[in-house]
């Protein structure tokens, strides 16, 4: 029973009732207005009324991609610093203007871009576009803010990369993988790199990157759009749109040209780990959404592929995930697995690229198809039940693929998927590409605390 | 990378909550270069939840949220992990885990694809007080969705293949867990707080408890626990009681309680064996995990609302003290933050926070140092209304999805509270006074019992902090046994 309804811009999933008769659902699209004022700032406009708070995001198009030269991590500490005083605020104020009306705020980094986002009770917004326009415009971080700042970041590293199990693996994958492109620079840095950088670097950066023309203004939620457009048009228009050109990152990563290996390795690893890499498009291809089918056959829940057989049939496998990153440059597939005790790397390995092959080469169920995307979508609506979860689909369709269209194109995307275009897919990226593989295991001399099961087992 | 680690789901409200605002706006006058001052709040609409007993026992209870067509819903036995025998630690997770891994009529892939295919996933696990199997799903495939969940609460299988499947992930977990400086400091924390008492071992079993669990052992608790007057189902979403109830009988109606009552409860709070400072050593770790642990309160206790206004103020926000005082200020930790743990017979008060294992022992003075400085003195007023706020509108943001909202209602639903206290949430926290603030502290965060853990690379802290706690003790990891009250094996 396979059926697929696109009525307007509206998505159907499709839904079996027991007699097999068939109910319909639609998912409405984001309704959103978009204009861009004369400095080239961005604006989308979300009105959803359901609850009385509203969501405000400022999406900079710059990331860790775009770290300067010996600064890896500097985008992110940055990003930090956002927080700290402007000409008109004091230091962490934006937190008085959020947490302590009822709201939240957080920001956050990623290879292509930097997001700052707040929702707050919808009475707070004209604050909060005064604010956010505050920060893009006259950000004065003192050098105390900077150093207490700086070491807070240093533990975010520590605690993501050197006090958790796989956090050097997750580390290890975009270094080992990429030749040329930036993205394979750690996006939290390297300590050393992190005490290299100066207030001076920090003044630049925000001189250079922050700026209206490469930036996104998402407002969502409970709002007056005639009220909007006023106080959007009261603190951002007044903004200089600078006169030089902001530097880009034009760096291709090449195809890769043969097969490589590494091992990685940590001094507290329970379970040994594997990861497969293999270059993906671009998020902006049109095989973007058969390879978010291919990744959920692979491993969206329980039933999926890889679950069963890693996990459930094989049990060589504590956890293992498949992924087509989505990102502005050519991203990574990633095929990752934690072993099961008792088994090594190269058996997981073995075993998610004969799945792999199976998908590429085998037929596929209607029914498999149909199940991923009744699975996405249902996940789909989930994240759009909040006015910040809209905005947050925007955001990643405007970052990501350059127009803010794409959060409601790409779910219709997803239904037109065939399995023809599965299998061309994972054959062009996958089967027919060369590949990174990194073994992650146990430090050489330091064996892993043993688990004392094993006393215990023999009672 | 993101700014701060979110302890709460989501997003926020208003109502109520303006007036902590006023000190700022008074900044702004007119222009471009003033803070605007805030707009009249609008009200928060709270949704109401009502229930139904059914003539089995079954309770069935709904919170309407029809914004999106989409309803969560789940089983709640009230029974979790501390029904585990002292021996059997991790058998009522192990047992919940086992759910839908296999009915009479269904296989263990057969009911993962049943529940994918439906959109959905089954979460299936045991925490304190409480085993669930939950599934969130669009409102057509509802029906087919509490028929699976009834068929994988009433009819498990539990063949031995399942089992012996279920026991090696639980003990891969937990390898992983001992692995990590956070969540060996919480184990230790639990025995620290409960000692011999029945919340005192790890929900999820230890490496000794999990390898004697005997499918016997799994199938008994399942007879004696999975009843439906033992039982509650909580839908959350567009769904109303009338419907739900429907739902609920044709997949629960026929299942039936035993004649035999429902063994009480072991008793939650035992007997402490621990030295008051204890230090776990995971060598070439990069953090190390600090955490100052004391008796708490019980979720029905009245002091429950000054108990999470103390929370809000203490530590739980970016912007509450333990942040401030060792993020902010002093660049420490990536984050510091409060927990009031509420079970249904006791509960726990502390903090904690992850810092350069050379740092330890002065953040442990920093979280000891705030507490009392919280048991000594009332928050101003100005710090009040802003922590109430933030804590306010967290409640609100919850209700905007239909996780939040389930998550909100069961936890009244599994303590046996009144319903309507969603309605009065709100209210109550806005009566908290500064006073109550304080002495809450002062009865639950006292240097009596109060217990510092740090599990790190003790190397780097041990020698530190034996000098400024010299009542401490240090463990290595693969010595540590989470089945004892003192950590150590009983002597043979």
């Amino acid at each position: 029973m396979l059926r697929r309804i696109l009525a307007g811009l509206c998505l159907g999933i499709v839904a079996c009732a027991a007699a097999g008769a068939a109910d319909t659902l639609t998912i409405p699209p984001i309704a959103f207005k978009q204009r861009t004022l004369a400095n080239g700032l961005q604006v989308i406009a979300i009105e959803d009324h359901t609850s009385p708070t509203v969501a405000v995001q400022v999406w900079y198009h710059v990331g860790s991609k775009d770290d300067p030269a010996g600064r890896s991590g500097f985008a992110h500490l940055f990003e930090h610093l956002m927080f700290k005083a402007t000409k008109h605020l004091k230091a962490e104020q934006f937190d008085r203007l959020t947490e302590d009306v009822g709201g939240h705020n957080n920001a956050s980094t990623n290879d292509d871009f930097t997001n700052y986002y707040e929702a707050v009770p919808s009475n707070h917004l004209q604050r909060l576009l005064w604010a956010e326009a505050e920060r893009m415009a006259y950000l004065t971080v003192d050098a105390a803010s900077f150093k207490s700042e700086r070491a807070v970041v240093e533990e975010e590293l520590r605690q993501r990369v050197l006090a958790s199990p796989y956090g050097r693996l997750f580390n290890a994958v975009p270094k080992d993988s990429y030749q040329v492109h930036p993205y394979k620079r750690p996006g939290i840095g390297s300590i050393e790199e992190l005490e290299a950088a100066s207030l001076d670097d920090v003044i630049a950066f925000h001189k250079t990157y922050y700026r209206p023309d490469y930036a996104t203004l998402i407002v969502a939620g409970d709002f007056d759009p005639a009220e909007l457009d006023k106080w959007v048009d009261a603190y951002f228009a007044p903004l200089q749109k600078p006169a030089s050109a902001i530097p880009r990152v034009t760096a291709v990563e090449p195809k890769w040209s043969e097969d490589r290996r590494y091992s990685e390795h940590g001094p507290n690893v329970p379970l040994p780990a594997v990861v497969l890499a293999w270059l993906g498009p671009p998020a902006r291809s049109a095989d973007d959404a058969a390879l978010s089918i291919a990744s959920a056959l692979l491993s969206n829940g329980d039933s999926s592929r890889l679950h069963q057989a890693l996990v459930y049939r094989q049990q060589i496998a504590q956890r293992v995930n498949f992924d087509a990153s989505a990102q502005a440059d050519n991203g990574l597939i990633t095929a990752f697995a934690i072993l099961a005790s008792g088994h090594q790397p190269a058996e997981a390995e073995q075993a998610i690229l004969a799945e792999v092959r199976k998908l590429a080469t085998e037929p596929i169920a209607p029914a498999e198809l149909e199940k991923v995307k009744t699975k996405l979508l249902t996940q789909a609506l989930s994240q759009l039940q909040t006015a910040e979860g809209k905005a947050f689909a925007v955001g990643e369709a405007v970052l990501l693929k350059g127009d803010a269209s794409a959060a409601n194109s790409d779910l219709e995307a997803l239904q037109a998927v065939s399995a023809e275009d599965v299998q061309r897919v994972v054959k062009q990226y996958v089967i027919d590409a060369h590949r990174v593989t990194i073994d992650y295991t146990q430090q050489a001399g330091k064996p892993a605390a043993p688990p004392k099961a094993a006393k215990g087992a023999a009672k | 990378m993101i700014r701060h680690p979110n302890r709460f789901t989501m997003v926020a409200l208003s109502a109520l909550l303006a007036a902590a605002n006023s000190a700022h706006a008074a900044d702004a006058a007119s222009g471009t270069d003033a803070l605007p001052a805030p707009g009249p709040a609008r009200k928060v609409s709270i949704p109401v939840a009502q229930d139904k007993l059914l003539p089995n026992g079954l309770r069935v209870v709904v919170a309407r949220r029809t914004a999106t067509p989409l309803v969560s819903v789940a089983l709640y036995v009230r029974s979790g992990a501390e029904i585990d025998p002292p021996s059997l630690a991790g058998l009522t997770d192990l047992t919940a885990g086992l759910l839908d891994q296999g009915t009479t009529t269904r296989s263990a892939p057969q009911i993962a694809e049943a529940a994918d295919a439906l959109g959905g996933s089954l979460g299936t696990g045991a925490g304190f007080d409480a085993s669930q199997v939950s599934i969130s799903v669009t409102t057509p495939k509802l029906a087919a969705a509490i028929d699976l969940l009834a068929d994988v609460t009433r009819n498990p299988a539990f063949a031995p293949e399942e089992i012996e499947r279920e026991r090696k992930q639980m003990l891969d977990d937990l390898r992983v867990a001992l692995s990590q400086p956070g969540s060996i400091a919480r184990f230790v924390a639990a025995r620290a707080v409960y000692g011999d008492g029945a919340y005192g071992h790890p929900a999820g079993g230890t490496p000794a408890s999990l390898p004697r669990i005997q499918r016997d052992d799994i199938v008994k608790l399942h007879d004696t626990f999975y009843r439906p007057d033992n039982a509650t189902l909580v839908f959350a979403g567009d769904i109303d009681l009338e419907r739900a109830v429907q739902l609920a009988e044709r997949s629960f109606g026929d299942w039936k309680a035993p004649a035999t009552a429902l063994p009480s409860p072991p008793v939650g709070q035992g007997v402490r064996a621990l030295p008051p400072t204890i230090a776990i050593d995971l060598p070439g770790t990069g953090q190390a995990a600090v955490t100052a642990v004391h008796a708490g309160i019980a979720r029905s206790s009245a002091e429950f609302y000054p108990g999470i206004v103390a929370d809000a103020v203490l530590g739980g926000s970016y912007s509450a003290r333990l942040s401030e005082e060792i993020r902010i200020k002093r660049g420490l930790s990536y984050g510091a933050r409060s927990a009031l743990d509420t079970r249904r017979q006791a509960g726990s008060f502390g903090g904690s926070a992850q810092t350069k294992n050379s740092s330890a022992v002065e953040v442990a003075g920093l979280l000891l140092g705030e507490f009392e400085r919280l048991s000594s003195a009332p928050p101003d007023a100005d710090e009040l209304a802003a922590r109430k706020a933030t804590l306010s509108g967290n409640f609100g943001f919850s209700l905007e999805t239909t996780r939040g909202l389930l998550g909100q209602v069961a936890n009244l639903a599994v303590y046996g509270l009144p319903l309507d206290e969603l309605a009065h949430y709100l209210d109550k926290v806005q009566a908290v006074t500064a006073d109550q603030v304080r002495t809450f502290a002062l009865a639950h965060l006292g240097h009596d019992g109060m217990s510092v853990i740090v599990a790190g690379d003790a190397q780097q802290f041990g020698d530190a902090l034996g000098k400024a706690y010299p009542k401490s003790e240090r463990f290595t990891i693969a010595a540590l046994d989470l089945d004892s009250p003192t950590l150590k094996p009983a002597a043979k």
